[in-house]
């Protein structure tokens, strides 16, 4: 007996697929379960893919940040809203939100950047930029860059 | 200690808010300071500038402060103070 292929959807921010869920149909919006991101599901000749909502605005990123946060469980510190401004800057000179913290800007530093998304805030109890941290791994008062 | 009078150099990226919180500390106490927002260097100066800091820190971390001797990677207004005399 042949199992049925999983499908999937192509997220654009992570660059990479999540499984689809039964039930979602085109014009659906879903949340990527890896980076947080609003979709509005597409189906193209290649599978599903999502199409980010918000494009470009101060909404889409403070939305996709706040819902990487809930997903991981990760919490913010008093630089929470300096970071989005910096992220903002990003887009506007730079055409993504890339990490304000680097100079590089490539997908692979799209905010949550590549990785944050494998584990850095595990690893180092926050990420390189100090936008999300882990749990009880917040100290007070907020220390200096770098790490 | 007497404030210092060695005019401090900065470089900085444009969107990173520890740099912002790093030009507005030096602004707060009056300190005349030479800023480089790195990141809005035409490419050719920038990689200039990028050697600069590498050979100075060992990194690719920004801020970076320049007070005389003292090299300071990072917004830490603790070692900006010590090495501005404030």
């Amino acid at each position: 007996m042949s199992v049925p292929r999983q499908e999937r959807v192509y997220c654009p921010v992570c660059l990479t697929k999540f499984k689809f869920v039964p039930g979602w149909k085109a014009g659906d919006v879903v949340i990527c379960p890896i980076c947080g991101e609003k979709l509005v599901l597409e189906r193209g000749p290649e599978g599903w893919n999502g199409s980010r909502v918000d494009k470009g605005t101060e909404r889409e990123i403070r939305e996709r940040s706040e819902e990487f946060a809930r997903l991981r469980g990760y919490v913010f510190n008093d630089m929470k809203e300096d970071i989005l401004e910096g992220l903002v800057g990003k887009n506007a000179r730079f055409g993504d939100f890339y990490c304000p913290c680097r100079m590089m800007h490539v997908p692979e530093y799209q905010c949550p950047c590549q990785p944050t998304r494998a584990g850095d805030v595990e690893a180092n109890g926050k990420c390189y930029c100090g936008f999300f941290w882990k749990k009880g791994a917040l100290p007070n008062p907020v220390p200096p860059l770098p790490r | 200690m007497a404030p210092t009078k060695v005019k401090p150099k900065v470089y900085a990226l444009s969107t990173c808010p520890y740099c912002k919180r790093t030009k507005r500390f030096l602004d707060e106490h009056k300190i005349a300071y030479d800023g480089v927002d790195v990141d809005l260097l035409d490419d050719a100066k920038q990689d200039q500038v990028i050697d600069e800091v590498e050979k100075l820190t060992g990194k690719r971390a920004f801020p970076v402060v320049i007070i005389g001797k003292e090299i300071i990677v990072g917004h830490d207004e603790v070692k900006l103070k010590k090495a501005l005399g404030l």
